[in-house]
């Protein structure tokens, strides 16, 4: 199942998207190039500021730590020094949660960071904020009975594949290149090796007939390549935001 | 305009192949918005939209309808006047931006003994001096070569209306933004509007009802992305309510 994704439907913010995909609705909104309070002024570059708010609830801890995780991410691939002194303000409010989300035997906030990762970005190419790549992310668990990997798999599956011995979670840059990584449980190198390839696999673009899936067998599911549809997603905007052309 | 658009992603390297050919006198390549040349010949682009050629100019650039407005030199704007320090107004182009600086004799007629006098809100029409990342916008009233206001200036009573940063592009392109219900409302009531490129368009007239018509005409153009036959049918309806 590919991710949904609607754009700048927010009409007062810069740059906006829902996106849902296995469960989890999740609606980010970006404010920017804006100004910034004087104390987080950066002489040469912007400043980013990533808002998590739960489905439920006020902040934690919990999401303290992922705005951590995305805001390092995000500041490696905005191009913050072409838009220095200014702020660049990013919100996710989780809209729901997978109903099986709370039992489904990893670390909640690892499984939800794939999708505030694609959703953060699609705010900010609605927003048109200046990105040096794009980023794809997934989920990928290694249950501890079959030694398969699950490539972003649902709370259900997660469910049924219990108990879950390690997870990871992946970015990946435009180009392929490893942006973030999070990993919980028991693991060997191998192992992650072999996730490190499933998670590249779904995320980046094939090139010409490469990798022909050693660890990719998961139960026929053909998991849909994330790059293309990221291209899908913006080929739609841009079909929305040039219809008067042909328009009647 | 090419009919098979190119629909590029950041970090997207941009091939030679879609690059402008110059067909006019032997030019230099201009780089518009959302493109960044990496020395020594890579462009790759910055944001996500369409890619977009003139050979004519040999230009390329990518066309997208969403964002923030960016102070651009030369650009014309409606700017709010916030507050006045010293020699300047202080305006505001889009909401939560720093100040852009407007001098008090950026006006055409204006000496230090006769100064403009504009209150806090008060509206301008103005053209962008310097827009550049590092220094706050600057902006004026006057051709500086001229000294003569060539429509720039404060605005006086109408009202404003927000479209989207392409909506303003369009009207500024006159006929080739293929937006007609101007002509057809003009045609038979008289309102007189400003478009700045900061998807502001302020609209005046006899009175507060044609204004709004105007106004609401315009957003709805924008809105549903209606063609001619859209536009003919909404101008009907909007001159009947009149």
């Amino acid at each position: 199942m590919a991710p949904e994704a609607i754009l700048s439907h927010l009409h007062r913010a810069d740059g906006s998207a829902t996106y849902t995909h296995n469960g989890y609705c999740i609606i980010g909104a970006v404010n920017g190039p804006i100004e910034v309070q004087r104390r987080d002024e950066l002489p040469e570059e912007a400043t980013v500021e990533v808002n998590v708010r739960p489905a439920v609830g006020v902040g934690s801890p919990k999401e303290r730590h992922l705005e951590t995780l995305l805001h390092n991410t995000l500041r490696s691939i905005i191009l913050t020094s072409s838009i220095p002194r200014t702020l660049v303000q990013i919100t996710l409010q989780v809209r729901s949660l997978p109903e099986e989300e709370a039992d489904c035997g990893i670390d909640s906030s690892l499984a939800i960071l794939p999708h505030l990762l694609h959703t953060s970005l699609l705010a900010l190419l609605s927003a048109s904020i200046p990105l040096s790549t794009v980023l794809t992310a997934a989920l990928v668990a290694i249950p501890s009975v079959s030694s398969s990997p699950l490539i972003s798999p649902t709370a259900n599956q997660l469910l049924r594949a219990k108990p879950i011995r390690s997870a990871h979670v992946f970015a990946f840059s435009g180009e392929g290149k490893l942006l973030l990584n999070e990993s919980d449980g028991v693991f060997s190198l191998q192992e992650w090796d072999e996730a490190a390839e499933a998670a590249e696999e779904v995320c980046c673009k094939e090139e010409g007939g490469v990798g022909l899936g050693e660890g990719m067998e998961v139960d026929g599911k053909e998991g849909d390549n994330l790059d293309a549809w990221l291209r899908e997603v913006v080929m739609d905007k841009v079909k929305w935001e040039t219809r008067w052309r042909g328009a009647k | 305009m090419a009919t098979s658009v190119t629909v590029v992603l950041p970090g997207d390297e941009v091939p030679k192949s879609s690059l402008p050919t110059p067909t006019g006198k032997k030019k230099t390549l201009t780089l518009g918005p959302g493109l960044r040349h990496i020395p020594p010949d890579t462009i790759t682009a910055t944001i996500a939209g369409a890619l977009t050629t003139d050979n004519k100019k040999n230009a390329i650039w990518i066309d997208t309808n969403s964002g923030r407005y960016i102070p651009t030199a030369g650009d014309l704007v409606i700017a709010t006047v916030q507050n006045s320090v010293a020699e300047n107004f202080n305006c505001l182009l889009t909401p939560n931006t720093p100040y852009a600086s407007l001098p008090h004799l950026a006006f055409e007629g204006a000496t230090r003994k006769t100064r403009p006098v504009l209150a806090p809100n008060s509206l301008v029409y103005a053209r962008v001096v310097s827009g550049g990342k590092h220094t706050s916008p600057e902006i004026t009233c006057v051709d500086p070569s001229t000294g003569k206001s060539e429509g720039l200036g404060p605005l006086k009573g109408g009202m404003i209306f927000k479209v989207s940063l392409g909506m303003a592009r369009r009207l500024l392109l006159k006929s080739k933004g293929e937006v007609i219900i101007l002509e057809l409302i003009g045609a038979k009531v008289g309102f007189e509007i400003t478009v700045g490129r900061n998807g502001i368009v302020h609209v005046d007239g006899a009175n507060v009802k044609t204004i709004l018509a105007v106004g609401k005409a315009l957003q709805e153009v924008d809105e549903q992305a209606l063609g001619e036959k859209g536009q003919k049918k909404l101008a009907e309806r909007v001159l009947k309510s009149l």
